[in-house]
């Protein structure tokens, strides 16, 4: 498990600078490159659809307060180059995510390097940033 | 276990260091390392009719980035074409929307050519897209010309023939609703483009394009790309628009503040 563990994140992070390119629309047009965001929280949906996978995270405040968070990853083609499935997050799984916030200030991001399991799996997520030069 | 991680990472960058194409920073940084150069690629593989075999899945190429311009070359913009360019807003690019990107944008997906028959001389080459909407380019290599009077299309009328071993296609016919980049640079449906595609060795096509639109654009420009062969690939569904929720978040103009 760990062997694979490890050729996995080899993969992740050799392929970091190829999935740079990959989002079918301006990154700078929807997210803020100097708004990086940490969330910590638990899966409450995972859509496996184009143009873009994307999952959705409660995230608790020191309230109580519950925001659910819609964090976009790659395609999944793309993910699925990089060593993804379908089956990578499941709803209930508690993540963290580092993220690049929506300019228009909604509760979106685009996340960026790893995301973080509990169990201290950590998936690719790619880094959009950089992609606009085409 | 540590070291086994650490043996498993280093086997897999060497794999992928071996694949990765010229330009990347990675290779850029093991070719100066490496002694003696790695054996160069083996020649390009050739049908039994001698020409040269493009078919293949290929990733990268196209587009007109100022980087990859022609020695000498420029983009110089006609007044109008500049003031619709100023005034291109980033939700408004096609591609964003799920349409096609024309040419000679691509969209970050692989794509695959095709020729056939392969036993004669072909008749048509196409060029199938896994983004942006699972499109194809189709080429006439049957010596026909272009109509006179032509619907206007996102892809054009393309014909191709054989400069040696380099395809020519030679496009009219466009629309002019595509954009060619993220920044929205602009042309009108007088575009014609020149495609010259040659297979320099069996992992590398180089793909150069001439853009002529006396509409849009003061004078010609030639962009010289390349794109890898990815033999191990094969293209797999795109439906970018099922479930696109970008749009109403994108906004700013095209071009940002202070350029990109």
């Amino acid at each position: 498990m760990k062997h694979k563990l490890g050729v996995l994140i080899g993969i992740a992070g050799i392929l970091w600078p190829m999935a740079q390119l990959h989002a079918h629309h301006s990154f700078a047009a929807e997210y803020d490159e100097k708004q990086v965001i940490e969330l910590k929280g638990t899966v409450t949906r995972f859509d496996w659809l184009n143009p873009h996978v994307r999952f959705y995270v409660d995230v608790k405040d020191a309230k109580g307060n519950v925001t659910n968070w819609d964090l976009e990853l790659m395609s999944p083609n793309t993910l699925t180059r990089a060593g993804w499935d379908r089956h990578a997050l499941k709803v209930g799984d508690t993540v963290t995510v580092t993220a690049y916030r929506a300019k228009d200030g909604t509760n979106r991001a685009n996340a960026r390097g790893n995301v973080i399991l509990a169990d201290g799996r950590k998936i690719f997520a790619g880094d959009a940033v950089g992609g606009d030069n085409r | 276990m540590i070291g086994t991680r650490i043996g498993s990472v280093a086997v897999v960058a060497a794999v992928v260091l071996l694949v990765m194409p010229e330009q990347s920073p990675l290779t850029a940084r093991a070719g100066q390392a490496a002694k003696p150069a790695a054996k160069p690629a083996p020649p390009a593989p050739r049908l039994p009719n001698g020409r040269p075999d493009l078919s293949g899945v290929l990733n990268g190429g196209g587009g007109i980035a100022a980087r990859n311009l022609k020695k000498g070359d420029e983009i110089v913009l006609l007044p109008e074409a500049k003031k619709l360019m100023d005034s291109r807003q980033s939700k408004d690019d096609p591609e964003a929307n799920c349409l096609p990107t024309g040419v000679p944008r691509m969209n970050p997906y692989p794509w695959r050519i095709v020729q056939q028959p392969t036993h004669t001389e072909s008749t048509h080459i196409f060029i199938l897209f896994e983004g942006n909407v699972h499109s194809y380019r189709q080429i006439f290599m049957d010596g026909r010309p272009h109509p006179d009077d032509l619907v206007p299309t996102w892809y054009g009328h393309s014909t191709g023939k054989w400069e040696g071993d380099t395809l020519v296609v030679d496009t009219v016919g466009y629309n002019d609703r595509f954009w060619f980049d993220f920044d929205g640079h602009p042309h009108t449906t007088q575009l014609h483009t020149i495609e010259r595609f040659t297979r320099t060795d069996l992992n590398t096509l180089s793909w150069e394009i001439t853009i002529i639109d006396p509409g849009a654009y003061a004078k010609p420009f030639t962009v010289q790309t390349r794109a890898e062969y990815k033999p191990g690939w094969e293209l797999m569904e795109y439906i970018c628009n099922e479930n696109n929720t970008n749009v109403p978040h994108i906004q700013g103009p095209a071009v940002p503040p202070g350029g990109r």
